[in-house]
């Protein structure tokens, strides 16, 4: 069992309450981890046990220290790093290669993407069909269960999504997290507008276009993903700019930062994500009478979300994912999870163990598959020299 | 009355492919409707300008200007290019303090209406662009034998498909919402970023 540090002594609760208020995930994620079966293979057993002993460790630790961000952080990033083995291990082993093919595209044998669910989802709602440039047929289950994922998570959790579930987000935090002390401090305000700038641009090419902008040409994730065969000018323009993009915003900036720059200054499903946070009822609150004004917060918002408006009005802005960061660092208390309709300062632990608990839950169905897949691909590897099959 | 019947059934067309450059920028301005409205009218009367160089154009050239591929892709490829620049600049610089400083040093005089001359700009480089219903519009046109008949049908059709602009003006109402200015502002650059993709590709098109 890891020690709390001297920072955390204050904060931390008895190992048998931490042990009590860690049962429930722990029954939750062993159903969800055996609902289909213990596996009959050894080597899959050994990754089945590690991932139900990370993932509950993580949790473990954020019920002793009262510390959210730093097990969550953990874990998102490693559920990130897991994906894309695994995800790649999978393209690979199907197809060949990370490679669509021109015949893919046209045949429309693309994957689906939680990228795509509000191209998707719109007009579905108002005209009842589902455009998709993919095979609907084969899928269908996979698409069905991620577009409910989707609803239940934005209902219930708001932006948290970004935090707690985006396969995408892990990367950039990770990198975030590189550096000790950031290079580039000041960023405008101006450029937190760019999501949502992006975000009109891609409603209005698409509809002029009829074709998905977003995946067409601004997709950084293409890079550890699939991207189209280089077959034309105009695909290897999109290639150079799909990588660029993953190079600068979320390798270099990150390191440069300290933030999470391309889920704040630039993915526009973020900014969609951003308008369910007036959903649901959790919010991150900061009482301007415990608040002492040293804009930590401010600083360590990896997102953006805090500046010195939003702690003069008392909550972080429109884009905050609930991430924890802030109110690990407040100094004096001030910043917390909150229940919409209660008042501000009341019972912080009990309104951040409601956040955690299905926030937590939601962040360990969407990390428990990948990361017992990529453990799978890692033990192949070492075992037989490839990881794929 | 037949351009106006045209211009009437594609003008959602039309729409479609003006709103990416229209939008951000009056969302940028965050002007009032009734400003809006002085807006939009610059940007359709710069649109209007291009309908009818074109026509002329096109008129003059015995049509050889858009029969032609490469000329017309390596055209195209040039105005997507310039719009863009003129959209980058506006997005991610500020145009309006550039133009203003040419204008003073022109003369602040020969410029009173400068901030008027940037939608004027965006509208004559949209109507110069071959959208679907401007190649039917051209089509039709190309039948008529009078330069006067090329312009009035060219007129109509405008007319039948600005009636689709006119609800535009009412994202004035938007503007107590403080986010939405940088974020038109930046959209505009972003546009005019992948403006700039689609007439390099365009222009590199020609040369093949």
């Amino acid at each position: 069992m890891a020690r709390v540090s001297d920072d955390d002594k204050g904060h931390s609760r008895s190992l048998v309450k931490a042990i009590l208020l860690t049962l429930p995930m722990l029954l939750l994620t062993g159903f969800m981890l055996s609902g289909v079966g213990l596996p009959q293979e050894r080597m899959q057993q050994v990754a089945l046990t590690i991932t139900y002993v990370f993932i509950n460790g993580m949790f473990f630790l954020m019920m002793y220290t009262r510390r959210t961000n730093r097990y969550r952080s953990t874990l998102f990033v490693v559920y990130s790093l897991c994906f894309v083995i695994s995800f790649i291990s999978n393209l690979v082993e199907t197809r060949g290669s990370m490679v669509l093919s021109h015949e893919d595209m046209v045949q429309g044998d693309t994957p689906f993407c939680h990228m795509v669910i509000p191209m998707v989802i719109i007009p579905a709602a108002f005209t009842r069909t589902i455009i998709f440039p993919g095979s609907m047929l084969e899928g269908f289950a996979a698409i069905g269960t991620m577009l409910v994922l989707w609803l239940g998570a934005s209902i219930a959790l708001g932006r948290a999504w970004c935090s707690w579930g985006c396969f995408y987000g892990g990367l950039d935090e990770g990198f975030s997290c590189i550096a000790k002390k950031p290079i580039i401090k000041n960023i405008s305000k101006k450029w937190t507008y760019l999501p949502f700038a992006i975000l009109l641009v891609i409603v209005l090419t698409s509809a002029a276009s009829l074709s998905p902008t977003y995946c067409g040409w601004l997709c950084p994730f293409k890079a550890v993903t699939e991207f189209e065969e280089i077959s034309s000018s105009t695909v290897l323009l999109q290639t150079i700019i799909f990588f660029s993009l993953f190079i600068g915003l979320v390798i270099i900036l990150p390191i440069l930062t300290k933030r999470r720059t391309q889920c704040g200054l630039f993915c526009p499903i973020g900014a969609f994500q951003s308008f369910t946070n007036k959903l649901n009822i959790f919010d991150v609150r900061i009482d301007p009478e415990k608040c002492s004004k040293c804009n930590l917060c401010s600083k360590v918002c990896p997102t953006f979300s805090v500046d010195s408006e939003s702690i003069d009005a008392g909550k972080p802005r429109i884009t905050c994912t609930k991430c924890g960061k802030c109110v690990d660092s407040c100094p004096k208390e001030a910043v917390s999870f909150h229940i919409k309709g209660t008042p501000i300062g009341l019972s912080h632990e009990r309104a951040r163990l409601l956040f955690v608990y299905p926030a937590f839950l939601f962040l360990s169905i969407m990390a428990s598959g990948m990361v017992f897949g990529a453990l799978e691909r890692i033990s192949l590897l070492v075992t037989t020299g490839s990881m794929i099959r | 009355m037949k351009g106006f019947l045209l211009g009437l059934a594609s003008g959602s067309v039309c729409l479609a492919y003006c709103a990416p450059i229209l939008v951000p920028y009056l969302l940028g301005e965050a002007n009032k409707t009734r400003r809006n409205i002085v807006t939009l009218l610059c940007f359709l009367s710069g649109r209007l300008i291009g309908y009818s160089l074109f026509a002329v154009i096109a008129w003059l050239a015995n049509v050889t200007l858009v029969q032609n591929l490469p000329n017309r892709t390596l055209v195209f490829g040039l105005i997507y290019t310039v719009l863009a620049i003129l959209l980058i600049l506006y997005g991610f610089g500020n145009p309006l303090r550039c133009l203003a400083k040419s204008a003073k040093s022109l003369g602040k005089w020969a410029f009173p209406g400068h901030r008027m001359l940037f939608p004027v700009a965006l509208g004559l480089l949209t109507g110069l662009n071959v959208c679907p219903p401007f190649l039917l519009a051209f089509a039709s046109a190309a039948e008529m034998e009078s330069l006067w008949g090329c312009l009035m049908f060219f007129l109509t059709f405008f007319a039948g498909t600005s009636i689709y602009f006119i609800p535009l003006s009412g994202l004035g109402l938007l503007r107590r919402h403080d986010f939405l200015r940088p974020t038109g502002r930046l959209a505009a650059g972003v546009i005019g970023v992948y403006y700039l993709c689609l007439g390099l590709l365009a222009i590199k098109g020609s040369f093949n």
